[in-house]
């Protein structure tokens, strides 16, 4: 890279391409445990680790960097497009492990995560990606925790590389349908998309059997052993059946693995051990929840993911194919999505539960789970003393944790509601849903629009403080007004 | 009413428990109470036993809760004695009767008050360990030691300094718990050890909290630029980030 020195400094290099990459969700560090060895720097937790919240109020776990902003590539929804007039700057690949390493024992990050403007081609770019991960394993010895972008396009020996030198990888789906993606991402197409995802999720199952474990990633604990869940085998081939938008042009059979060239055979690490997610932009197009619910289930069930992303559009260049410059970018309905999302993978809820032809969208008033509950009275109230585990989880009020506190201590005594207080149930949604031996917390009539005009005004405050969280309010000092 | 006060040590705690049980045993568990000492004003109707720290007794209290309750529970125990809470070492022996009643499965047995008492406190000094793990910063210092300050309230500084030793194995560091003048100390490829404070040692590492370097300087311009302008919240980064954690907090120092 180095026709393209443009002579920044190193901070000021970071602040572009920090500035640039901040549009990327994945910001997490979890899903492998590993331990610390003597030599080496670094250690990773299954939890995760976040280090600071941003003043967005998002966390910050890893040092989020681009490599480079330069772009070959003109997307319409992004801020380094090439068509835009922005700073550029690329790091050298040196000058980047060493910014991990200090910021890492300074505790300051779990780790690095990498992403890339597509330079001179999406080989270049992977190679130069490559090389970056290749030194801060080997020569500065970082035993933390690692998530790279693939570059669409890429060939495969680089992405399979990559994926033995980092923990988690993505590829950004960044829209729901082929068709807004032929729209707002002219030199992408989903094919590319959609190819080395397939590829990675064949090579992780193909690493997880030779070491001995289950050809699909670990799921939440409890999420396992629902029946109706997204992530069982019986679910499975039920959604096969219908033909959804996304993974039908996957006709042709081909090698879905990927393997290494000559030296990195000997890597001897294991192959994305955190797995693979993707993230899509919310409100640039025009699809509706129930598509991109859809796409999510599928992307679960199809490629294995970990986590799918969900990043509310927030205007950023002028065109007419998008939203004005200005529009407020959709708060809730992110939330919302995110909400189902959970719902999916520690709920064992189906989308097809959620959402409907008739319904495409979710309730801006109420939360998913509330919503599916008041359309589904003729099971409430549940005896709390008696439900079964599945039932538990599907209470407005109550998650996984405080169902498997339910379940583990009722037989030592009955419960009431004092107790489930103190279990972490949240008695304002859930008294409505809930007999403790046979009693309701109050009198309440189990009739649908009054228990909705109820959870509403519950759910109101919340909703109102995340569409207008960016409004604020303060005395105007004397130096603001000249 | 027979209180009995002892150090704010594991071992002590464990003695005392053996004396309070063994007293209970004629006058009841309802007429003892435990705590932590210093006691400042003793009550002219209670009679105060300071019990001295044996570790025979220790280890036959620590080992029949271990075989009667399991490993859970002690695990819940020794977290809960870590507790800045006054009532941690009366719950803990509150906790002890329940279990040693219901046995393997007291740590399930969420309708008992004083397990749920238990696992409150547990979980305070737990997720406080963990807030440290998040948002402990070191500061290079003559680019040979990291060194780092906390003031928890619970204390958490051996959990802290337990996940850092796994975490830079091969650094020197030191944390330095500055209310309760105590440090962990890490010399590179060896094993923690704890170390109580002179004034004049923790004088000197205090002084390590004002060093700024360029990465330092760093960090703080990508804690600005990572930030989403059209997404503020502060109000959501203050449930994330309380503001009592921040003081030792570069990006939000000076």
């Amino acid at each position: 890279m180095s026709e393209l020195i443009t002579g920044y400094t190193t901070q000021e290099k970071l602040e572009i391409l920090s500035d640039a990459a901040k549009y990327d969700v994945a910001c997490t560090s979890s899903g492998v445990d590993r331990k610390g060895k003597k030599g080496a720097l670094g250690n990773s937790k299954a939890c995760g680790i976040c280090h600071s919240f941003a003043a967005d109020g998002r966390c910050i776990s890893l040092l989020k960097v681009l490599l480079t902003n330069h772009c070959v590539y003109d997307c319409k929804y992004c801020l380094n497009r090439r068509s835009n007039d922005v700073r550029r700057a690329a790091f050298e690949p040196d000058e980047l492990c060493q910014l991990v390493v200090e910021f890492y024992k300074r505790n300051y990050i779990e780790g690095l995560f990498l992403s890339s403007g597509v330079m001179k081609s999406p080989a270049f770019t992977m190679e130069k990606m490559c090389e970056v991960l290749s030194l801060l394993r080997g020569k500065y010895q970082f035993n933390g925790y690692i998530h790279v972008k693939t570059i669409p396009g890429a060939p495969d020996e680089l992405i399979a590389k990559a994926g033995y030198l980092a923990d988690r990888m993505s590829v950004n789906l960044e829209l729901p349908t082929a068709e807004s993606l032929g729209k707002l991402a002219p030199n992408k197409n989903f094919k590319t998309i959609l190819d080395p995802m397939e590829k990675i999720s064949g090579t992780i199952a193909q690493h997880r059997l030779a070491v001995g474990k289950d050809a699909r990633m670990e799921r939440s604990t409890i999420n396992r052993y629902l029946d109706n869940s997204i992530f069982h085998a019986k679910g499975q081939i039920e959604t096969s059946a219908n033909n959804l938008p996304v993974v039908s042009g996957n006709g042709t059979e081909q090698k879905n693995y990927l393997s290494v060239n000559g030296n990195d055979k000997k890597l001897h690490r294991p192959f994305a051990p955190a797995g693979q997610s993707t993230q899509m932009i919310i409100g640039a197009s025009g699809e509706s929840d129930l598509v991109l619910m859809r796409t999510t289930q599928k992307l679960y069930q199809n490629y294995d993911l970990k986590r799918v992303f969900f990043s509310a559009y927030v205007p950023i260049n002028e065109d007419s194919a998008l939203p004005a410059l200005g529009t407020a970018p959709p708060l809730l309905r992110e939330h919302r999505l995110y909400q189902a999302d959970w719902l999916l993978r520690y709920y064992g809820f189906r989308t097809e539960e959620l959402l409907s032809e008739q319904r495409p969208n979710f309730n801006e008033q109420l939360d998913p789970k509330c919503d599916w509950a008041l359309r589904h009275l003729e099971l409430f109230p549940v005896e709390v003393q008696k439900a079964s585990y599945e039932m538990l989880l599907r209470i407005p009020g109550v998650g996984p944790k405080s169902a498997q506190r339910i379940v583990n201590s009722r037989r030592y005594g009955r419960i009431d509601f004092e107790h489930l207080k103190k279990m972490g149930v949240v008695l304002k949604r859930a008294h409505y849903f809930i007999t403790c031996n046979g009693h309701m917390m109050y009198k309440t009539p189990i009739e649908e629009n009054y228990i909705t005009r109820q959870l509403v005004s519950v759910n109101g405050r919340e909703n109102w403080q995340i569409s207008h969280q960016n409004e604020q309010y303060h005395q105007m000092s004397l130096f603001e007004m000249g | 009413m027979k209180i009995f006060v002892c150090n704010n040590r594991f071992e002590d705690m464990m003695s005392a428990i053996y004396d309070a049980w063994s007293c209970a045993l004629t006058c009841g568990h309802d007429n003892v109470f435990l705590t932590c000492g210093p006691v400042f004003q003793e009550s002219i109707l209670d009679e105060y036993v300071y019990a001295e720290c044996d570790r025979e007794k220790a280890v036959k209290v620590v080992r029949s809760v271990s075989k009667k309750m399991g490993e859970e529970a002690l695990g819940f125990i020794k977290y809960a004695s870590l507790s800045c809470d006054e009532g941690a070492l009366d719950a803990i022996y509150r906790f002890m009767i329940r279990g040693f009643k219901i046995g393997h499965g007291i740590t399930n047995a969420l309708t008992e008050p004083a397990v749920v008492r238990l696992m409150e406190l547990k979980r305070n000094v737990g997720n406080e360990a963990h807030y440290f793990r998040e948002f402990v910063r070191f500061s290079s210092v003559d680019n040979q030691v990291y060194v780092s300050h906390i003031e928890p309230k619970n204390n958490v500084l051996e959990l802290v300094g337990m996940h850092f030793a796994d975490r830079m194995p091969s650094e020197h560091f030191i944390i330095v718990d500055d209310g309760r003048k105590l440090a962990i100390v890490h010399p590179k490829d060896s094993q923690n050890f704890f170390r109580y404070l002179t004034d004049e040692e923790l004088n000197l590492l205090l002084k390590t909290d004002a060093v700024r370097d360029e990465y330092s300087s760093m960090w703080k311009t990508f804690f600005n630029s990572i930030a989403i302008r059209e997404r503020e919240n502060r109000k959501c980064q203050r449930n994330m980030l309380p503001l009592w954690m921040r003081k030792h907090m570069i990006e939000f120092m000076d």
